[in-house]
């Protein structure tokens, strides 16, 4: 009799066993996901169509830091930033892969733009606006540099100057090497 | 050494029983005078046994109820915690990082950084809740089965102790010639009548009546249980969802986390008119909605659904008008009238192609606002499109920029190749809506070309217009059938337990003397009443006050 009542009690705790951890486990990964990366985060992975035709995956770059940046047409402190964001493109772009992730609806006006201010900096289409929400940007221009392991190194809200790029990009380029 | 639980009855009881199964005589305390723990008629429950093991540690953790108080109590806080700050799943579009810190400064951070801002997700909070679960079932557990056994094997005749320690309690001499065995049965037939179950052993009786009602509250422990589970399974994927989305009439958009999209075709508005209106609201000049209603259209994709660079394929499912309170139901899915803004916004518009001077018309084409095709054939001409604004205005240094990222005042610009054109083709630029056309002297831009093309827009007709913005609150929750039984098996439980009360009365006649004891587990004044009118009918005539604690004759 005690036997079966212990084999009772144990049959019992088995199952709330199972469901705390099932429950917990759930909460646990479900909270993941709604957190926007931080500095020190993996950055998430994406894919986008750029201006040149081709799918671009943020994976296909690792390895190498890249730097990534949310931008618009319509937003002035981003088309402040853009020569500056092209010169360190001709300077760094061997070595640091730049990804200019854009929002505007259509194409053709991002196209128009780089034209109108001759940029050739490697565009991303984002106009369902899907990576700009995986990655929490509410203001543009907003900047992460990534180092190779994927990982955020610096957030950056708001338009930067020539030096804090470059600045950046130096540092981030020395920790490559070590 | 054994310690000896073998009543005087002859019943072996086991450890931690207080009353003799059997014959109810008290193990403990057996000279005093006190009255009975009846709890669980005296049976030994698992949770006091001696020597516990660890899995008797957890056990009695649990079957506590001080302990499932305080869990209580420390989820009461830690819920009121929660509603101090808004929680992050109710932000549409924010960075909880920045916004705590941004609009309640230190206590804010505090506040992320302990993970309140989303208290009731949080891993603490549904252990907390879990703990709930686990000791409501462990409390019920530990106690029911020996009730159960205690209430399903009753002795008739009871020890005298027993019943004179009763909180209802009466001993006498039966009345003048009456026969202990007849007054036993009269008693019984009296007692029947009242509908009580009625057993007698000869000159001792045993009447019992709802016991039922003593299986309300583990009823509604059951009920509180799939109550708690049926939130919890909310955790599934695909059971739970509640987001908002906002659709520009004519929009089509992706429901997130799943294949199915929405498109608002039509939004409908109907105003109050002035005639029906309070004079305080007509002074104000507010306008107050009648009905409103947005015309949607569900689709499911079926190929292309996660291809950034192809356009989904949709397949209509389903078609609804969404008034507030009757929201599209899909499946499960359902998408309710949230709110609405006005928000005009020129969404295509049809324009001709024609010659100023002589008026000869060339054709016409469908000139969207959104994702413009990148070429259009309009008779013998080719319109190249190589700039396009949705927002056109000039910046500080008088260049071409767009404002914002809506077609607020679009402007195009093509190349056009064809007849009387040079080559390379010719620049035109070409703002649909008139107002904007004037502003920037759109003839005056274009120069040579506006003397031998024209692209105008003749008549309304063609032209696409959206007013309005719907605002749709879309939501799953396929855990609410199992929540709404849990909460229903709740009210059962209540119901059994509150408006019925388990009553037992015993009485034995020993040499003419009337031992009588009675318990219930509420209502003890309606049951000494009871009592008293059974007894009076049967030629003892005793107020029910004196029944109470003791029957001492006066």
């Amino acid at each position: 009799m005690g036997a079966r009542k212990k084999w009772v009690q144990m049959t019992i705790f088995a199952i709330v066993l199972v469901i705390g951890v099932f429950t917990i486990m759930t909460n646990l990964s479900a909270s993941d996901s709604k957190k926007y990366p931080q500095v020190g985060d993996k950055a998430p992975d994406f894919s986008l169509v750029g201006l040149d035709g081709k799918t671009h995956k943020l994976s296909d770059y690792k390895g190498k830091p890249v730097l990534v940046n949310f931008w618009g047409t319509f937003c002035p402190p981003c088309k402040e930033e853009m020569p500056d964001l092209q010169k360190q493109y001709d300077k760094w772009g061997k070595d640091i892969v730049f990804l200019e992730v854009n929002v505007d609806k259509n194409k053709v006006t991002v196209q128009g733009f780089m034209d109108q201010y001759s940029l050739n900096l490697p565009v991303l289409l984002d106009a369902k606006e899907e990576v700009r929400k995986m990655y929490g940007v509410m203001d543009y221009p907003t900047t992460f540099f990534i180092n190779p392991d994927g990982k955020v190194e610096v957030k950056k809200i708001g338009q930067m100057t020539e030096s804090f790029i470059d600045q950046t990009i130096s540092q981030m380029a020395a920790l490559k090497k070590s | 050494m054994f310690h000896n639980t073998k009543c005087d009855c002859g019943h072996q009881n086991p450890t931690g029983t207080t009353l003799c199964e059997s014959c109810g005589k008290p193990l403990i305390d057996d000279d005093g005078s006190d009255l009975l723990e009846m709890r669980y008629d005296g049976m030994a429950r698992r949770s006091q046994k001696s020597n516990p093991s660890i899995l008797d540690k957890v056990w009695n953790f649990f079957s506590s109820v001080k302990i499932a108080v305080y869990i209580i109590l420390v989820t009461l806080v830690a819920s009121a915690v929660g509603t101090i700050y808004p929680q992050e799943n109710t932000f549409l579009d924010m960075d909880p990082a920045q916004y705590y810190e941004q609009n309640y400064g230190t206590l804010g951070t505090i506040y992320y950084k302990l993970g309140f801002s989303h208290t009731f997700n949080s891993w603490w909070f549904i252990t907390l809740l879990f703990m709930i679960g686990t000791s409501l079932v462990i409390c019920s557990l530990d106690r029911v089965l020996p009730l159960y056994k205690a209430l399903s094997k009753q002795q008739i005749r009871k020890h005298e102790n027993f019943l004179t320690r009763q909180k209802v309690t009466y001993t006498g001499p039966l009345p003048e010639q009456a026969e202990a065995e007849a007054w036993t049965s009269l008693m019984a037939s009296l007692l029947r009548k009242k509908h009580y179950r009625v057993h007698t052993d000869g000159t001792a009786l045993l009447a019992e009546k709802y016991r039922f009602s003593r299986w309300g509250p583990y009823i509604n422990h059951i009920g509180l249980i799939i109550f708690l589970l049926g939130v919890l399974m909310r955790s599934i994927p695909g059971w739970h969802m509640d987001q908002y989305m906002g659709l520009l009439e004519g929009e089509t958009k992706q429901i997130p986390h799943t294949s199915y999209y929405i498109k608002n075709e039509k939004f409908n508005l109907e105003l109050y008119e002035d005639k029906d209106l309070p004079e305080s609201i007509k002074e104000k000049g507010q306008i107050v909605p009648k009905t409103y209603e947005t015309q949607a259209v569900l689709y499911h994709c079926t190929a292309n659904c996660d291809d950034n660079a192809a356009e989904p394929v949709l397949e209509e499912v389903h078609r609804a008008d969404i008034l507030v309170n009757h929201p599209l139901d899909y499946k499960g899915l359902q998408a309710y009238q949230f709110d609405y803004k006005s928000s005009p916004m020129l969404i295509s518009v049809k324009p001709t192609l024609s010659n100023p001077r002589t008026g000869e018309s060339f054709g016409s084409f469908d000139l969207p606002m959104n994702n413009p095709k990148d070429e259009y054939v309009v008779g013998p001409y080719k319109l190249k499109l190589k700039g396009y604004f949705p927002d056109f205005g000039l910046d500080d240094k008088g260049q071409p920029i767009s404002k914002s990222n809506e077609p607020k005042a679009p402007a195009f610009i093509f190349n056009i190749t064809g007849p009387n054109l040079a080559a390379s083709g010719e620049p035109y630029m070409y703002f649909p809506r008139q107002i904007d056309k004037e502003a920037y002297s759109q003839d005056q831009i274009n120069g040579a070309i506006a003397q031998k093309l024209n692209i105008a827009v003749g008549s309304m007709e063609g032209v696409q217009f959206a007013q309005y913005t719907t605002y749709l609150n879309i939501r799953v929750d396929k855990a609410m059938p199992y929540i709404w039984v849990g909460a229903a098996i709740f009210m059962i439980g209540v119901i059994m337990g509150f408006y019925w009360q388990h009553r037992r009365i015993w009485l034995r006649i020993d040499d003419n003397k009337l031992t009588l004891g009675a318990h219930t587990n509420k209502n003890w004044f309606g049951l000494r009443n009871e009592v008293a009118a059974a007894m009076a009918k049967n030629a003892i005539d005793i107020s029910p006050k004196l029944l109470d604690k003791g029957g001492k004759q006066e």
